[in-house]
């Protein structure tokens, strides 16, 4: 079975700090790694594909220095990598991107399975696997807490709902999106590190892809940040009298 | 004045124990929230002829915050930051005693301090500190809800003192009120003894003179009793004295720039022999933090914690085969020096009999704190252990060892442990910082005479350790619990040196009763 | 296109340098970005104070001919979801200012309850009718609603971000080949350009991004449930129906199996009220109060460490960082000292609210709301409280 699995990379922390004085944002650019859930999403590849052979091929767009991410992700199992990594890519919406990489997997001739990490800890949007499996015109299944079995042509798995959880069989191919803890990502080995050096990861430009210009990077994408500012914190806590505080929390509980 | 001394009764029973879980008693509690309230603790003891515990975090293992009678002295309300200031290039953080570590550690990597002590000069030093690299304190014991104050007290270590050496070293000042009222205002650099003479001056122009103990100290891993060496700078002595000498009042904190690249590997291995001879190569390999240990006993504790708890569920599987569990921390200053580092160890650990496939390498913070809770709960899982066997049998306490050795006495002491645990025929478990020969052999006993059995043996071993140069506390102090151990390991002559260290401090005999030795010849009269 | 820096405004204060996630700025003589590394994200030209930095695009003009705002409705069992009508009465707020309808349309098996619908706030209701649809398949909610905004062409498209939502609103974004927003939790009409302004939280919360869609129709956005507040029903309002029967949508390689319903896991993780008892409660009899209380408020009942050494609870329910990491809407702490370790297992709580006789606890600086009393009497009395509603 051929696997792809989508991979972004993300600061490793969400931190942000207001300068004192000035009061702007200061975030700390030093260290990035690879979406958590797409670790996971990686580690379920990696699963399936030790049960049933083929390939997994980890797929990311970024920057020139995320073929390090990638390279990790083949200590840790994935057999190959790709980056789609070129300047007109830049200041891409989930639509944009989502575009670009279903261009990427018909380029790579198909996959059999596409897997998604539900989301990615920066944005939180959840929608680059839906977003995906609509360009490539196949099933998706997202939310996914675990992988049941997998066949030639079905796969079948367990979902999160509103309503509680869901059993469901679809054809291959297929996009999937799972959570963080479907699974839990082993670490690499010293050996997994020393053969991920020598790995190839193949580099792609947008002219590769075929890609219509104007649905890619920042022009295909129709969104736009307008404005960002801090959250408001927390301020001091309220006192309750002790003779109103019955009903105050009663209150509260309301409010739910 | 005394308005906030409290009847003993009134506080909770948790505050007449530690993490030792041995229990003491008192009469009388103060939750001092500054100077003055510790003063006027002070002032009350005096007057009332009351003995006098400091307490922290209570989170140690020795029993030194275990109160022997008298007034409870908890400073876990002083929690502030007081001030910053730079020296040499490096933060120095004015911290009161009772700030915690987890909370230290979070204000340093966020760069949130609460700056409403600081002055002009603190807030000029903090804006810099904003935005400059980010920093660390080294000192990393486990249980992080310990407070530096009762750190500096016990001189406190962790995996990292492997690299960086215990709290000592990263103490600027230290200020501390004597049982008498007075204060000594200590910072590092300005006052050495004279050989073994010493004279500490005090803030109101007296001073205390007294002469420092003459043995000298086992070249190893130490937290032993009084710290004394000839023309030592004194500042030296009032860490590590385990609340024996005066009440620390504020410390100066010495943050280090953290290193760029910090990562994990732990390599498995099937025969404990192999591991140890991966330990004795290893060593040279100049960018490891910190090489921990963990024993067959350890792991299998951890897997059926794993069977059959939630909270151990995410951790790895370590494959049945695997009997000991090496795990070296690397701090470098680039990523390509530590992937350097990290393939010679690869090697080392082949060369060793392991596997370069049987390792866990953790390059990110995510994989990180995945290697650092499979550490954690190692010591959580017996601890857990222990809780269970509580509820039947009351009277057991945890028995674990400090115990450290010179680097050539390894394998002798490794040796020396698994035949003596055999023939007690007691469950054990034995992780900790292998990289300073310094393991916690900890057995968990299922019965009183069973128990009685792995005192005597731990008596034992405090002989051989020390006749092999080693030290029978390394990291967690003495406190109540290890008194006896001292005597074996210094002798009763170097005991009574200290006792009048001591006296010269607190000669009324007030301050933190029965940590390191008994009183002596009096007492027992 | 790209990031544009005006020399003349630029201070050199490196505001942006600081703000970049991807350390692609640099400042020497002038500030330098490292095209290797630059994303264009745009964080360094929000973060300018001296608005010197802007970043440039080829933007298409907005379809003119859309019109109309657009509620996508979820049903349960045949039934609106209360965050549809949330989203409702919000859309009709927007909709009076933009002078427009608001149209709900409700793919599924359910259909009849316009008159609720239009009560909200809804001019018209189309009702897409498919007997057999499960209220979990995102796949056919998407697919029937494709053609129908194809059609129609709407100027805005709101989805509640429930799991559903999340799922299926992108599949129809990127079909219609528009823009969508995920998660709002604040949205507003820009002034000027009438344009749908889409507030979210970004980086796990600690940032807060406002998003437009200028060139492409609808703009769509998903909004988290309970954001918004539940609508008054105005039975004045009048509105239209329309009843269609929606497609075939089997035969898709889609498939549910089986579904079970959410279970009550009895942990105290992912409980949305709890009340936490520590020393303060005094006895194990005490406790049983606590228990009693928590089942009136169907809340559940946590811990501190304390009370599980003395064995008056039992491991499951204890609160800390070695205990269980908890996250309820409503934490009620009593007689709770707050020890590092247990504030670090409650960080996640939304409201904290603090009973304690020590007003100086180190849980009340991570309360909301601090009661000052002996905790066992505020138990009695809410215990009373809550029984007098009940008997209501």
């Amino acid at each position: 079975m051929n696997i792809i699995v989508c991979v972004k990379q993300v600061p490793s922390s969400n931190e942000v700090r207001l300068d004192p004085v000035r009061k702007t944002i200061i975030r700390d650019s030093s260290k990035a790694v690879a979406n958590p859930f797409d670790v996971t999403a990686v580690e379920a590849a990696v699963q399936i594909r030790e049960k049933h052979g083929g390939t997994v091929t980890a797929l990311s767009m970024g920057i020139p220095a995320t073929e390090k991410l990638l390279r990790d992700e083949i200590a840790r199992g994935a057999d190959k990598a790709v980056l789609l990594t070129d300047r007109v890519f830049a200041g891409a919406d989930t639509l944009a991107t989502s575009y670009t990489l279903a261009k990427a997997v018909n380029t790579l001739g198909g996959a059999d399975l596409i897997l998604c990490g539900k989301m990615a800890t920066d944005g939180d949007t959840a929608q680059i696997g839906p977003e995906l499996s609509a360009w490539l015109d196949v099933p998706c299944v997202t939310d996914v807490i675990e992988i049941k079995e997998t066949d030639d042509r079905h796969i079948v798995c367990v979902r999160n709902t509103d309503a509680g959880t869901e059993t469901v069989k679809v054809e291959l191919p297929a996009v999937i999106t799972v959570v963080k803890n479907l699974t839990i990502p082993r670490l690499p080995s010293i050996a997994g590190i020393r053969k991920s050096l020598d790995a190839e990861v193949r580099l792609v430009k947008a002219a590769e892809l075929g890609a219509d210009p104007s649905r890619i990077g920042l022009d295909g994408s129709p969104t736009q940040v307008i404005r960002t500012f801090p959250q408001e914190k927390k301020g001091e806590a309220v006192k309750i009298e002790a003779d109103k505080a019955a009903a105050a929390v009663m209150e509260l509980w309301e409010e739910l | 004045m005394y308005d906030l001394i409290q009847s003993a009764d009134k506080i909770g029973a948790e505050y007449l124990r530690d993490e030792s879980r041995s229990t003491g008693h008192a009469e009388y509690a103060v939750f001092a929230k500054n100077e003055e309230d510790v003063l006027n603790a002070l002032r009350f003891a005096n007057e009332k002829d009351l003995n006098v515990t400091v307490q922290g975090g209570r989170t140690g293992l020795a029993g030194a915050a275990v109160p022997y009678g008298g007034l409870i002295l908890n400073l876990s309300q002083m929690d502030r930051i007081t001030g910053m200031e730079l020296q040499d290039g490096k933060y120095i953080l004015y911290a009161q005693p009772g700030v915690v570590l987890l909370k230290l550690r979070k204000m340093i990597a966020s760069r949130k301090l609460d700056t409403g002590l600081f002055d002009e000069s603190s807030l000029g030093i903090y804006n810099r500190f904003f935005t400059d690299k980010e920093q660390f304190f080294p000192t990393d014991p486990t249980e992080t809800s310990a407070t530096v104050g009762g750190m500096a007290a016990c001189n406190a270590s962790g995996a990292r003192s492997y690299r960086y050496g215990a709290m000592r070293r990263h103490v600027s000042s230290v200020r501390m009120f004597l049982m008498d009222g007075r204060c000594v205002n200590v910072k590092r650099g300005e006052a050495f003894a004279n050989g073994l003479k010493a004279s500490l001056p005090c803030t109101d122009g007296s001073s205390v003179d007294f002469t420092l103990p003459s043995y000298k100290m086992p070249e190893v891993k130490n937290a032993s009793g009084y710290y004394a060496a000839p023309d030592m700078d004194l500042i030296d002595l009032l860490i590590g004295s385990d609340g024996t000498l005066g009440v620390i009042v504020e410390l100066g904190l010495i943050l280090d720039p953290l290193p760029e690249a910090v990562w994990g590997s732990a390599c498995l291995f099937e025969r404990e022999k192999d591991a140890l001879s991966f330990v004795d190569k290893v060593r040279g390999e100049k960018n490891i933090a910190s090489l921990e240990y963990f024993d067959k006993g350890a792991l299998e504790i951890l897997r059926q914690q794993k069977a059959n708890g939630s909270a151990f569920a995410s951790l790895p599987d370590v494959p049945k085969r695997i009997e000991s569990i090496v795990y070296a921390e690397l701090h470098c200053r680039d990523e390509e020096e530590a992937l350097g580092s990290l393939l010679r160890i690869g090697e080392i650990a082949e060369l060793a009999g392991g596997n370069e496939k049987d390792t866990w390498v953790a390059r990110n913070q995510s994989d990180l704190d995945g290697l650092m809770f499979f550490r954690h709960a190692v010591p959580e899982s017996v601890n857990m252990n222990i809780d269970k066997l509580r509820k039947t049998q009351p009277s057991l306490t945890k028995m674990g060892t400090d115990m450290s050795v010179p680097d050539d006495k390894l394998f002798d002491v490794m040796e020396m442990y698994r035949r003596d645990i055999e023939k007690t025929g007691v469950r054990s478990a034995i992780w900790g910082h292998i990289g300073n020969n310094h393991l916690h052999v900890n057995l968990l006993p299922s019965s009183t005479e069973e128990a009685g059995r792995v005192k005597e043996m731990f008596k034992e071993w405090a002989k051989s350790v020390t006749s092999m140069g080693g030290a029978v506390s390394a990291e967690h102090g003495v406190g109540k619990l290890k008194a006896s151990f001292l005597e074996i390991m210094y002798g009763p002559e170097h005991i009574e040196e200290m006792r009048s260290l001591k006296r010269t401090f607190d000669p009324e005999w007030k301050l933190g009763c029965g940590n390191l030795f008994s009183k002596g010849e009096e007492e027992k009269a | 296109m790209g990031i544009k820096i005006d020399r003349d405004k630029c201070v050199l204060c490196e505001a942006c340098v600081a703000s970049c996630p991807n350390g692609a700025l640099s400042s020497g003589d002038e500030i330098c970005i490292d095209e290797e590394k630059c994303i264009l994200c745009g964080a360094c030209v929000n973060n300018c104070p001296m608005e010197a930095i802007t970043l440039e695009k080829e933007q298409a003009a907005a379809d003119e001919g859309s019109s109309g705002i657009w509620v996508a409705v979820q049903q349960q069992d045949g039934r609106p979801i209360p965050a549809a009508l949330e989203l409702i009465h919000k859309a009709r707020e927007l909709a009076d200012i933009k002078k427009c309808t608001v149209t709900a349309v409700c793919p599924g098996k359910g259909s009849g309850f316009e008159k609720e619908l239009i009560e909200a706030g809804a001019d018209e209701v189309i009702f897409c009718i498919s007997e057999n649809m499960a209220d979990s398949d995102d796949d056919a909610y998407a697919r029937i609603l494709i053609p129908l905004i194809k059609e129609r062409n709407p100027e805005t498209v709101l989805f509640s971000a429930t799991i559903l939502g999340r799922s299926a609103a992108p599949r129809i974004a990127a079909k219609l080949g528009t823009g969508l927003t995920a998660d709002c939790t604040a949205l507003s009409i820009e002034p000027d350009t009438g344009l749908l302004a889409q507030t979210r939280p970004a980086l796990g919360g600690n940032l807060m991004a406002t998003i437009l869609c200028p060139g492409t129709r609808p703009q769509m956005a998903t909004i988290r449930p309970g954001i918004f507040p539940a609508p008054f029903p105005d039975e004045t309002r009048t509105g239209k129906a329309e009843y269609l029967r929606a497609g075939d949508t089997t035969g898709r390689g889609f498939e549910i199996i089986s579904a079970e319903a959410k279970k009550e896991s009895g942990g105290i993780s992912d409980a949305e009220v709890l009340l936490v008892a520590g020393r303060g409660i005094g006895s194990a009899r005490n406790l049983k109060k606590v228990f009693e209380l928590a089942e009136l408020m169907g809340a559940k009942v946590g811990v501190s460490r304390p009370l599980i050494d003395m064995g008056w609870a039992e491991y499951p329910h204890q609160v800390g960082q070695t205990g269980a990491t908890v996250a309820p809407k409503l934490l009620i702490s009593l007689g709770v000292s707050g020890a590092i370790q247990h504030l670090a297992g409650m960080g996640g709580a939304k409201t904290v609210v603090a009973v304690n006789t020590d007003e100086a606890a180190p849980i009340t600086r991570q309360a909301d709301h601090v009661i000052h009393m002996d905790c066992v009497e505020f138990v009695d009395e809410l215990t009373r409280s809550f029984k007098e509603r009940k008997e209501l």
